[in-house]
């Protein structure tokens, strides 16, 4: 079966520099599954929506000749994925910490609404953390 | 035989591991058995789903807990 691969840490990126990435050409990759995509979405063209299920069996539809930034719900998920993609070969990935949680924060767009329970879950700057002074 | 098992800590994991202790225990196969919790080590393993199971550098299993049948096997290879 599989072969170890050591691999380096992985990209991590901000929403705003994600806006700024997505403006240079790179390309969004949601991989929540497809009903969370259905409560809330990025609102970016041409965002790509390869959910985790599926990712194994269709990741060689994603470029490889263009900036990836994989994005989830609170930026596990797409950590996750992201490691996959290198694992894999792909080296302009890069992981979107925070997810669709600190993006819609920030006030960036979306379609639909970040369910309560996805935001309560957004960690580092949930509300109850935010006393911490972490963010 | 050196094995590790891949997880990030989840209860399957951990009972992969004792499964693991105890068929090996029981069969008197002398296993150095470690965990490895990363998700950048996971990973650099190529394996999705956890736990997964490496037996001398090779990946033998992923996702789910392994049947004691599928244990022993390992344990006799």
């Amino acid at each position: 079966m599989n072969a170890r691969v050591d691999l380096p840490a992985a990209r991590e990126v901000c929403p705003t520099t994600t806006r700024r990435l997505i403006g240079e050409g790179a390309l969004l990759v949601d991989v929540r599954e497809l009903d969370e995509v259905a409560q809330v979405a990025f609102d970016v063209p041409g965002t790509l929506l390869m959910p985790m299920s599926e990712l194994e069996q269709r990741f060689a539809e994603l470029p490889r000749d263009c900036q990836l930034v994989l994005v989830c719900t609170v930026g596990e998920r797409s950590l996750k994925a992201t490691y996959f993609l290198m694992y894999h070969g792909y080296t302009q990935v890069a992981n979107m910490e925070g997810g669709i949680v600190k993006w819609s924060r920030k006030g960036f767009p979306i379609k639909g609404q970040v369910p309560v329970t996805a935001s309560a879950a957004g960690g580092c700057c949930s509300p109850a953390s935010s006393k911490s002074g972490c963010c | 035989m050196d094995i590790k098992v891949l997880g990030t800590g989840c209860a399957n994991c951990k009972t992969t591991i004792a499964l693991i202790e105890q068929v090996a225990q029981s069969k008197g196969v002398p296993v150095t058995l470690s965990k490895v919790e990363e998700l950048r080590d996971i990973m650099g393993y190529g394996v999705m789903s956890t736990p997964g199971v490496v037996i001398d550098g090779k990946v033998v299993h992923a996702g789910g807990v392994p049947s004691r049948d599928k244990i022993e096997k390992w344990l006799a290879a």
